[in-house]
């Protein structure tokens, strides 16, 4: 199977590539040359000219690309102002007659993160197609990794661990549990894995990783990327039985995870369990909400009638046998169809 | 409003379908002729991914119970073949990025502006944000946005900064990428239009003219024109956005009542100021829904300590990110539907921030988690509680989500659907009466109820913080005098030691609310949770006839 993947190119950014060029993940897809900080170009002095009057003679609008050795601004004697290198015009000071410009770094390379054929060039994104298998999660943190896929948990309910975290784990995804702790998402993060798959995580805990990797990148001390994806729900919220089984198949195989898009790419995978709203009897089922979420099951049937809830809130409902044996009537909105489990 | 005419070989079925389509909920009613009159005959919500074949089975089944024997067998065809009265939310939000001059000043007066004209705002950019100026012109040139707003810069004074700002947008932006607003200082106008291609830019009056004040309304108005034009050229009649105010308009002229309306959806929330010569004023607050709750700053914390039983603050962090994540599920457990509830109140006083001037004389709730509350005392408790209405205020619910498409009608025919569907349009809660100041512990308003053909009975003291409900079912009115007392008011002109009023009642009652503006809260866990636990079951109790419930 196969997914189009779009990388978004920034403005001025150059396309290295071209239509049915096959990349990996660390590929350059294109080229920009990003601002560096504003410096101040004095325009008024060389020209021997108030700053006002200097500022009849700018060439280049704030927000202009200039190259190196571009006119800024001349006047008829033909005294001339050019940017020593290329650079963006931002404004012009009518205090102290100078120019406000950005110089541009050198190239700097624009990576696609995804491994797979370039399908169209357009002038603000690359589309590729990628030849695996998508899983959209529900949330997630952190930028674009890559990285062979690592079960590191036995139970689709199980929390992940810090001490399931060693040297082996590094530069690797880790398909963990229903939860990892703030202190395990640092650990991982310090150990160099690439990024980590839950079932879910308390919204807290992921806030507060963010706070201290954020403060972290702020005095400097945090390097490389790092991503999470949650693909159920927020909070201690199990993986779908059958996605997890999924993901031992398929240990080992590169993927590539964007956190804050909620998106993993598993190459040369076959499809993952297949998600269906408005499940039938028989149909396997996860729930989303509490106090099942994260939760499969077999739905035995659905209620003839509405059902009151023990909130009060009456809907359509059906009555859920959950792999723990247990069963429950639940609304049929908290509810999507699975496919089976392999093998069953 | 036309009715489908539908043959069958013995009967003949007259009705039209109502659908509001949300971004999570579609809502469906259908309405026949029974006895000669239009009436709601069935009504039926489910999560929209479901699909319509659902939505009309779950009709159907409704009909089969009440329904002609002999049209058992068509209801289905006749569903389908109906008269649809169709609105939708818009397929997908606008994104906008706002570069400013400062986060506090230009910043927030054009965030504000955004978000109340129904815009996604994606970036924004400030002078005084602390990022580097790579950092910024960077994430400007990644941005993916629909149109950009700039503002900075007082009006009459030529500010670099405000000029940076531009020059900022003309950097990052592509050419063609998008409508450019500019919304700041009034003599860089020409200055800022000329930095983009022509027919790029256009310029609005400065909502933030000066330091102390702001006037929002010329840029919500170009931004709204600007969602309508550039990001969503279908017909806007069906838009929920649109199709919402003009219901409540026409209502609000043809009752010659003043009308709040708020529709609290999944994403969004529509807010409607209706006057009784039918002028609306409405908003549409782009991350103003459900589940929206959670990017608000201290949210949780917020909800928590709100909804007093549904968990700590950790919990509710994650229920509002469920709500993010899976806005059409149900709230199975109490505590679920207690925060689900709190977070609505967090959110109606979000939207209603910059407060409605003068006083109300209805207030109506929509959207699934007010208009389908299992209780009425829920749905009374989140508009009390959320929009605060001072003074004497009906409350009601469109519960079965009919407003929305009625607005979508043609202007002739809105008005002619409100009056067909009468008593079956909305389902009123009571009355509220709502005051504010009073010094804690003293009586706060003193109120006596006269009823048609009821003894007199002695004034009702409520106290500064205490909230209570004298029963009053739908359909019956009362005079009340209303005595304020200690230096509580009731919003208006204190022209007379007493205010007279007419109330009618409803699922609720008449609800005297002397818990202030806003509402005051004790700072212990524990003295707050037995509060908010006594409100709660003041408006839930079951009340016997005569007798008024005091919390």
């Amino acid at each position: 199977m196969s997914v189009v993947h779009r990388v978004r190119l920034p403005a001025g950014a150059s396309p290295m590539v071209e239509v049915g060029n096959h990349v990996e993940p660390a590929d350059v897809l294109a080229t920009r040359r990003a601002p560096r900080g504003g410096v101040s170009l004095p325009v008024a002095l060389p020209l021997r000219r108030s700053a006002a009057e200097a500022a009849r003679c700018l060439v280049a609008r704030p927000g202009e690309h200039l190259d190196a050795g571009a006119i800024l601004a001349e006047d008829d004697r033909w005294r001339q102002v050019r940017v020593p290198e290329a650079c963006i015009l931002l404004g012009y000071d009518l205090d102290d007659g100078s120019a406000m410009i950005a110089p541009l770094s050198g190239s700097e390379p624009v990576l696609g993160h995804v491994r797979g054929e370039v399908v169209s060039l357009e002038p603000d994104a690359i589309e590729l197609r990628v030849t695996g298998a998508l899983v959209t999660g529900v949330g997630g943190s952190g930028d674009a990794v890559h990285g062979e896929l690592r079960v590191a948990v036995h139970e689709p309910g199980a929390e992940l661990p810090a001490s399931a975290i060693d040297v082996g784990a590094t530069g690797r995804i880790i398909v963990g549990g229903s939860r990892a702790s703030a202190e395990t998402l640092t650990r991982a993060r310090a150990m160099g894995v690439a990024g980590i798959v839950l079932g879910g995580v308390l919204d807290k805990e992921l806030r507060d990783f963010e706070a201290t990797q954020l403060r972290r990148r702020e005095i400097g001390g945090v390097r490389g990327d790092f991503a999470v994806i949650l693909l159920e729900g927020f909070g201690k919220v199990g993986f779908d039985p059958g996605l997890f089984a999924w993901f031992r198949v398929h240990e080992g195989r590169m993927a590539s995870l964007f956190g804050e898009a909620a998106r993993l790419y598993v190459y040369d995978a076959g499809p993952p369990p297949l998600r269906r709203v408005l499940p039938l009897p028989g149909d396997r089922v996860i729930a989303h909400r509490r106090p099942h979420a994260g939760q499969g099951g077999e739905l035995v049937r659905v209620l003839d009638r509405l059902h009151a809830f023990a909130s009060g809130v009456v809907g359509r409902a059906a009555l859920v046998r959950f792999e723990d044996g247990h069963t429950a009537i639940v609304p049929l909105a908290n509810l999507e169809a699975t496919e089976p489990l392999t093998g069953d | 409003m036309s009715a489908t005419r539908v043959s069958t070989t013995s009967v003949r079925a007259e009705m039209a379908l109502l659908l509001d389509v949300g971004s999570a909920w579609a809502k469906a009613g259908v309405i026949g002729r029974v006895r000669g009159r239009w009436r709601l005959v069935a009504h039926a919500a489910q999560p929209t991914a479901w699909g319509s074949t659902a939505l009309r089975r779950a009709l159907v089944d409704q009909l089969a119970a009440s329904a002609d024997p002999r049209l058992a067998d068509h209801l289905d065809d006749l569903i389908a073949d109906a008269n649809r009265i169709e609105c939708h939310t818009a397929r997908r939000p606008a994104r906008l990025a706002i570069v400013a001059v400062s986060r506090e000043m230009s910043g927030s007066a054009a965030r504000r502006g955004a978000e109340a004209a129904g815009w996604h705002v994606v970036e924004a950019v400030t002078l005084d944000d602390g990022r580097t100026l790579a950092d910024r012109l960077g994430t400007l040139q990644s941005a993916e946005v629909d149109a950009w707003l700039i503002a900075g810069g007082f009006d009459g004074s030529r500010s670099p900064r405000a000029l940076e700002a531009a020059a900022l947008v003309a950097a990052a932006r592509r050419s063609g990428g998008g409508p450019v607003v500019w919304a700041g200082s009034s003599a860089l106008a020409d200055e800022v239009i000329g930095l983009f291609e022509p027919g790029a830019a256009s310029a609005v009056a400065n909502p933030r003219p000066d330091a102390r004040h702001e006037e929002p309304a010329a840029l919500r108005a170009r931004l709204a024109e600007l969602l309508r034009d550039a990001v969503i050229p279908e017909d806007e009649t069906h838009l929920s956005s649109v199709s919402f105010p003009r219901a409540v308009g026409a209502l609000a002229s043809a009752t010659g009542l003043r009308i709040l309306g708020v529709d609290l959806g999944a994403r969004a929330a529509t807010r409607v100021l209706a006057e009784p010569d039918g002028t609306v004023a409405s908003r549409v607050h782009a991350r103003g829904g459900l589940a929206g709750t959670v990017l608000a700053p201290g949210a949780a914390a917020r909800v928590a300590r709100l909804a007093g039983d549904a968990g700590d603050e950790a919990a509710v962090a994650d229920l509002l990110q469920t709500l993010r994540a899976w806005p059409s599920t149900l709230p199975q457990t109490p505590e679920e539907l207690s925060a689900t509830q709190a977070a609505a109140r967090v959110q109606l006083a979000g939207i209603l921030e910059e407060s409605v001037a003068g006083p109300l004389d209805l207030v109506i709730g929509a959207g699934r988690t007010i208009g389908a509350a299992p209780h009425p005392a829920q749905a009374a408790r989140m508009l009390l509680d959320g929009v605060r209405p001072i003074g004497v205020t009906q409350l009601a619910v469109d519960a079965a989500a009919v407003l929305g498409p009625l607005g979508s009608l043609p202007d002739d025919e809105i008005r002619e659907g409100l009056s067909l569907l009468g008593d079956d349009l909305l389902v009123p809660l009571g009355t509220a009466v709502v005051c504010r100041g009073g010094e804690a512990g003293r009586v706060a308003m003193r109120v006596t109820v006269h009823r048609s053909g009821w003894p007199s009975q002695a004034p009702i003291e409520v106290r500064a913080g205490q909230l209570q409900v004298v029963p009053l079912p739908r359909g019956q009115e009362a005079e009340i005098t209303i005595e304020p007392l200690g230096g509580a008011t009731l919003g208006g002109p204190r022209r007379s030691p007493r205010i007279q009023a007419n109330v009618t009642g409803g699922a609720v009652g008449l609800m005297l609310d002397a818990r202030g503006v806003p509402i005051a809260l004790p700072k212990r866990g524990d003295d707050r949770r037995e509060m908010l636990a006594g409100w709660r079951d003041t408006l839930m109790r079951e009340a016997a006839q005569g007798s008024e419930r005091v919390a």
